[in-house]
Order: C-alpha cells, then sequence, then structure tokens
C-alpha cells in the first residue's frame, strides 16, 4: 500500500505541480518584494519575474499585489506612461524591512535544507 | 446571445464580465488594471507578429486567462460556509444522522413492506416499483432537511467558533481514554448478573403458569404455547447469567464467549418474533365489563403485537450484525496492533 501510494505521487502530475506550487508560493513574495525595490508597474513585473525564472501568472500577480499593498509593504499610484494610465509598483519602507527579514529567515531556511540534503 | 463583433468588444466583455463578480468599491480599479495589462499583452504579442490580433487569437490570450468568475474570485478573500477545521466534525456528524436515521428508516420501510400484508397492500397497490418511489420520495426530502439543519447549525458554528477561537484552546489531559473495544467493563457484567438474576426469580414465581393474572376482578390467560416462552426466556435469562460471570472475572471478549452471546441474543430475537405473532394473549376476563368488548380487546392486544414484528426483526437483526461484528473484531488482529502503536508511541 505504502510503496503504491509513492509509486502513484511519483507518476502524478497533478501531486507534482501542487507540491511545486506549494514550494513557490512563499518564494513568489520574496521575488515580487525584491524587484519591486525598482518601480514597476505590473505587466513589466510580471515578465521580468519570468525573465529571471519565476513566471507567476497575471490572476496570482495582481491579487497578491493588492494583498501586499493593503499589507504596506508596498505602495501604488496611477501614472500616465505611453500615453496610458499604468498602476506603478514600489517597496515601502515598511517593505524593506520586511524583505530583508524574509531574506534572512530564507538564507536560514536554505542552509538548513543543504545541511539536511549532506547529511542524507 | 449577439457575438462579439470585433477583438476589443470581446476584451470589453470579459472586462464587463469579471466586473461582475467583483465588490462594488474595488470594481474600478481592479478592472483598470486588468484592462491594463491585458493591453499591453495584447501590444506586445502584436510587436512580435508584426500585425493586428485576429478575434480567434484574443479568445485564446482570454481563454488562457480564466473563466471570469474565477478571475475575480482570485481577488476575493477566501469564503468559506464550513471552513476546514470544522468539516472534519461536520462530515462525522452527516454519517452520524446517515447511520442514525436514514438506514433505520430503510430497514423499517422494507421490514413492513415484506412482513405486514396490510402495510403492503396499502402502500403497494400500484406495484412495488411505485411503493419505492414514493419511499424514496419521503426519505430524500427527510433526508434534505436533516443534511440542511446539521449545515445551517455548523455555517453558525464556524461564524461563532471563528471569534471565539474554542477550537484553541484545550486540554490533552481531557482527551477520551485509550479505548480498548475488546475490554469488558465489570461495572456492565455486574449489572448483568444482578438484572438476569432478579428477571429469573420473578419470571419463575410469577409466570411460569399460562394463567398469569387470577384476581376477583380480572384474569388473564395465555394460550397453551406460553410453555414454550416461559422455558425459553428462563434458558436464555440462565445463559446469560454464565456468560456475564465469567465476563466479570475475564474481562475480555474472547471468539467463543463473542459467539455464545450471538448465540443468546439470536436465540432471545426470534422467541421475541415468535412470541409477538403467537396471539399469546388467549382470555381476558374483567368482571366489569362484557364478553364481546374483552374479545374485542384480546384481538386488539394480539394485532398490535403482531403489528410490531417487523419492528422486532430489525431490532433482533442490528443486535446480531453488533455481535457478529464482536465476533470479527475479537478474531482480527487489527484492535490489537492499534494498541501496540500507542504503546510504541509513548
Amino acid at each position: 500500500m505504502a510503496n503504491g501510494t509513492k509509486h502513484g505521487a511519483a507518476h502524478n502530475p497533478e501531486v507534482i505541480e501542487n507540491l511545486k506550487l506549494e514550494l513557490r508560493r512563499g518564494c513568489l513574495i520574496v521575488a515580487v518584494l525584491a524587484q519591486l525595490r525598482t518601480e514597476q508597474y505590473g505587466y513589466t513585473l510580471r515578465k521580468a519575474l519570468a525573465e529571471d525564472g519565476l513566471a507567476i501568472d497575471e490572476g496570482t500577480l495582481y491579487p497578491l499585489l493588492r494583498r501586499l499593498e493593503t499589507q504596506g509593504l508596498l505602495v501604488s499610484e496611477w501614472r500616465e506612461e505611453d500615453k496610458r494610465n499604468k498602476r506603478f509598483y514600489r517597496l515601502s519602507p515598511t517593505g524593506e524591512q520586511v524583505l530583508n527579514q524574509l531574506l534572512t529567515e530564507w538564507r536560514s531556511i536554505n542552509a538548513s535544507l543543504g545541511k539536511i540534503l549532506q547529511e542524507a | 446571445m449577439s457575438k462579439p463583433n470585433n477583438p476589443a468588444e470581446l476584451v470589453a466583455r470579459y472586462l464587463q464580465a469579471v466586473r461582475f463578480w467583483l465588490p462594488k468599491e474595488q470594481q474600478g480599479d481592479i478592472i483598470a488594471e486588468l484592462s491594463e495589462d491585458l493591453r499591453s499583452q495584447i501590444d506586445e504579442r502584436e510587436t512580435e507578429l508584426g500585425r493586428t490580433l485576429n478575434q480567434g487569437e484574443v479568445e485564446d490570450l482570454l481563454r488562457q486567462r480564466g473563466r471570469p468568475v474565477l478571475v475575480a474570485n482570485r481577488y476575493l478573500p477566501q469564503q468559506y460556509l464550513i471552513g476546514p477545521v470544522l468539516f472534519p466534525i461536520y462530515r462525522f456528524v452527516l454519517k452520524v444522522v446517515a447511520l442514525g436515521y436514514l438506514v433505520p428508516s430503510i430497514l423499517v420501510w422494507a421490514c413492513f413492506m415484506l412482513f405486514d400484508a396490510s402495510y403492503r397492500a396499502e402502500h403497494a397497490r400500484a406495484g412495488w416499483a411505485s411503493a419505492i418511489v414514493s419511499a424514496w420520495g419521503g426519505l430524500w426530502s427527510i433526508a434534505f432537511l436533516a443534511v440542511g439543519t446539521v449545515t445551517i447549525v455548523f455555517a453558525v458554528l464556524e461564524r461563532a467558533q471563528a471569534r471565539s477561537g474554542f477550537l484553541e484552546n484545550w486540554d490533552p489531559r481531557k482527551l477520551p481514554a485509550v479505548r480498548d473495544s475488546n475490554q469488558i467493563p465489570r461495572s456492565g457484567s455486574v449489572i448483568e448478573v444482578v438484572v438476569n438474576q432478579a428477571f429469573c426469580i420473578w419470571w419463575a414465581t410469577s409466570m411460569s403458569s399460562n394463567v398469569v393474572l387470577d384476581r376477583p376482578h380480572v384474569r388473564i390467560v395465555l394460550s397453551p404455547h406460553w410453555r414454550y416462552f416461559f422455558w425459553g426466556f428462563l434458558f436464555l435469562a440462565i445463559a446469560n447469567i454464565v456468560l456475564a460471570a465469567v465476563n466479570l472475572v475475564r474481562p475480555y471478549w474472547t471468539g467463543p464467549r463473542a459467539a455464545f452471546r450471538l448465540a443468546c441474543d439470536a436465540a432471545g430475537a426470534v422467541l421475541f418474533c415468535w412470541l409477538l405473532k403467537a396471539s399469546i394473549l388467549a382470555e381476558l376476563t374483567v368482571t366489569a365489563t362484557s364478553s364481546a368488548r374483552t374479545i374485542e380487546i384480546t384481538n386488539a392486544i394480539n394485532l398490535w403485537m403482531a403489528r410490531s414484528f417487523p419492528i422486532a426483526v430489525i431490532i433482533g437483526v442490528v443486535i446480531a450484525a453488533v455481535d457478529a461484528h464482536r465476533i470479527f473484531r475479537v478474531t482480527t488482529r487489527r484492535n490489537r496492533l492499534n494498541q501496540d502503536v500507542a504503546a510504541s508511541v509513548v
């Protein structure tokens, strides 16, 4: 039974996708905050993340940006660029502090994982 | 519904559909940003291709973004009628409702249909199929009512517990003791011995004759078959005393003792069902009442006893099923393995 379950999970793309999604979820917040140390609007942010290997769909990104803004980690303003109104986001001072804390935590988790994997 | 004439109208329709599901105060802001994102994506694609996108390509792009209600849903806070914390308890209660109400209801109906000719004649006039459909309809409406009530209660609890946080405040010391279903509580065995002894004494002294009551004004006489029931119930009560006494000394179910309990209960159920059908009341005499009236009462009592037969069958089957399950439990090692796991954790 245990073998069967293990075998099933390894060959079930949906299970793998969900696990990857869970793994990426926390990292995406750090990545978004880090990218927004430089002001950007949603579409360019999405492209920048995708170019760096962290593709995120718009259905996830925009609600996340709103949530981070509500939490006071981002600030945004509507501005005209290329004759179009766009919403620009950047990291707030609180966001900068939180990003530093998250990076410290991420490095600590990374180091722990490295240790665990070396032991194994 | 008219079809969109051009890609711009298609995009406008999509945005309108998303807007419908958004909270009013956020609609303008979210739609403006979503619209800008879509336009940026279309512009980029058009620059790559060196031409404007046709309607089919815009359709693909929108389809890729997802159904409007799902897109809007991502902007909304997560809401539950019954959240993940209470859901296991909700599912457990629904199972209890199903087992405690629906299953017995089906069994009672089936027994009445099988064993009660008057009930069958009344409900299966147009055939068995229509009787099943009619019973099924009644059962479903009550089932929906039961499930609906449980769901409403849990929805209210969900809101209450979110505010009170009572699920967070708990004491590990108040958890129930590890259950060993093969253990026989000594208190239960003592009660069984005492009750059965009292029954035997009363039964032997008061019920040995088929004239169970002979007073100046009232006389009750049972049918001559009574002697079978008298000896049968007395024998079963003695057997139960013996079993309870052994259980008192060795309070753990074993295969032979569980089988003995099944045999006793099955014999008791059969005897009781037979008693209900035996028209056991033979004569009732009350001096102040006419003989025609007492005959009428006698017949009515016998008739109602016979009508209770299906319910007795169900109770007998349930008791036998519980006893049979006990034999299965005792003879499998699963229970013991569970205890070993608990012991290994400690």
